[in-house]
């Protein structure tokens, strides 16, 4: 039933705009069926998926380094005090912080090729990561730690075997948003400063007026970035399935 | 005490940038020195013309976010307490969450010019969906005994809605809008960056490209001030209007 309101929804929509562009829209609005058409045809070219893979190959790298660091320090800070002490004050006072006036800098510092790209993108992904991390080891049950203890377990066991699996849930909604942000910031990124990338097709199409290639580009991120949601959905089913099955 | 190690941890950090600017060992310009950034800093304050590229982006930023913030309640509230708006609605909002709205910035200039009005829309655009979701979130899943206790001592609808369900989802309402404004402020400074010929995000590319780092730098810190002093205000309002439950972060 759901899935028909939805699917209705959505047919409903295209179908108005279609409509609407049939009774005259601006030239800088395309209709669905040209998109379609446009992308079908993009879709039997090299060149779209050069740019798509230069992109993905920017923020990937950037999102597992970026987003490792951020788990890693943040369950550290969750469990020892002194690592919480030393970093958190700076990591939560940077963390309204837009990240991405660092982008000039890192260009300055690491080139303007791939290297500063990924390195924002990591440190994009880090923060979301990081406080998510942070929060799901601090709110680990203290009476499963205590049973943990009781029954023998030291320190690591505790670690991996209490702490981590109860913080995993908070973990994958930080993962989340670091996921949604690095292709934000990769097609920032490729907006302001490459020769590559979907990023760089968007503007190119912009500059040169070419519609098409400009919703091809729109139409490529959007599938991108829903279908890598929907990978890390599928990745959370999988691991929290316990926890599914608890609630 | 408790501040010591972070302190340290920032001197430290200090330190080393300005090791690196003396050593040599780089070109100046990677590294400027700690008080040239400090003087163009200084001078930030007291220029009127720089002063006023502050305040295009803090508007842009604040426009947009106002928008985003008024029609996010209402929109979360609305598929928070009808079941038939969240089946319409949530479909959209969760499929089109992941999808970078940035993407749209092109066809907003067409639309909406290169102006002001392009970014403030986008900024709308990025703001609204944290704002909706975690309201939507909030208004769904209010106590079901304060509701049916409510109706049982006949409070009118309205008076559900505004003595139950709006205090209930206030601090949800401020979690979502924690989050939307540091969005405003990245949007508003990539856009900056990618078309624009006023506010900060313009200053910083236009100093790097006629290599001027240090200024650069020192807006850079404008830059982050002015989110992190927009977070304070907003946590500050938040502990005022919602009074009776404590902010649960251990940072504030």
């Amino acid at each position: 039933m759901n899935f028909f309101i939805k699917g209705g929804l959505l047919a409903a929509l295209l179908v108005a705009w279609q409509l609407l562009w049939i009774g005259g829209l601006p030239s800088y609005v395309l209709s669905p069926l040209q998109i379609a058409t446009d992308f079908f045809t993009a879709l039997g070219s090299q060149e779209l998926y050069v740019h798509a893979g230069t992109s993905l190959l920017r923020a990937l790298p950037g999102f597992v380094v970026g987003s490792a660091l951020g788990v890693a320090l943040g369950l550290a800070a969750g469990v020892s005090r002194r690592i919480d002490q030393t970093f958190s004050p700076v990591i939560f006072l940077t963390y309204p912080v837009p990240k991405i006036v660092m982008l000039p800098l890192f260009m300055l510092w690491f080139g303007i090729g791939d290297l500063s790209k990924i390195l924002i993108i990591a440190l994009a992904c880090f923060y979301p990561t990081f406080i998510n991390a942070y929060y799901g080891a601090k709110a680990t049950p203290r009476i499963l730690v205590w049973s943990g203890l009781n029954m023998g377990a030291g320190g690591w066991r505790i670690v991996l075997g209490v702490v981590v699996p109860s913080a995993l849930p908070l973990v994958f909604a930080g993962l989340r948003v670091a996921l949604a942000l690095s292709f934000i910031v990769m097609f920032a990124t490729e907006m302001i400063n490459s020769q590559s990338g979907l990023g760089h097709l968007i503007q190119v199409a912009e500059s040169s007026l070419r519609f098409d290639l400009m919703y091809v580009s729109l139409v490529t991120i959007a599938i991108l970035g829903y279908a890598g949601d929907r990978l890390l959905r599928a990745a959370r089913h999988r691991v929290l399935r316990w926890q599914e099955a608890a609630q | 005490m408790r501040l010591l190690r972070p302190l340290a941890l920032i001197a430290v950090v200090l330190a080393a940038w300005e090791i690196a600017s003396r050593s040599g060992l780089w070109n100046p310009l990677l590294f400027p020195p700690l008080a040239k950034i400090a003087y163009e800093l200084g001078m930030f304050l007291v220029q009127p013309d720089r002063l006023m590229e502050a305040w295009v982006s803090l508007y842009r930023a604040l426009g947009g976010f106002a928008l985003a913030a008024v029609a996010g309640v209402l929109l979360g509230m609305l598929m928070g307490r009808s079941s038939l708006i969240a089946d319409l609605l949530d479909p959209l909002f969760s499929g089109t969450y992941a999808v970078p709205k940035l993407a749209l910035f092109p066809i907003f200039i067409f639309v909406f010019g290169i102006g002001s009005l392009s970014k403030v829309a986008l900024i709308f655009l990025e703001c609204l969906y944290p704002i909706v979701i975690v309201t939507y979130h909030g208004a769904r899943d209010v106590n079901r005994a304060l509701l049916w206790s409510a109706q049982n001592m006949g409070a009118s609808r309205a008076a559900i809605l505004r003595r139950v369900v709006i205090p209930a989802t206030a601090p949800f309402i401020f979690a979502g809008y924690r989050v939307a404004l540091p969005v405003a402020m990245i949007v508003v400074v990539i856009t900056e960056m990618i078309s624009s010929a006023d506010g900060l995000g313009y200053v910083v590319i236009y100093s790097l490209s006629s290599l001027r780092t240090d200024r650069m730098l020192a807006v850079v810190i404008v830059i982050s001030l002015l989110g992190l002093a927009l977070d304070r205000a907003l946590v500050f309002l938040r502990n005022r209007l919602v009074y009776w439950e404590k902010l649960d972060t251990y940072y504030v």
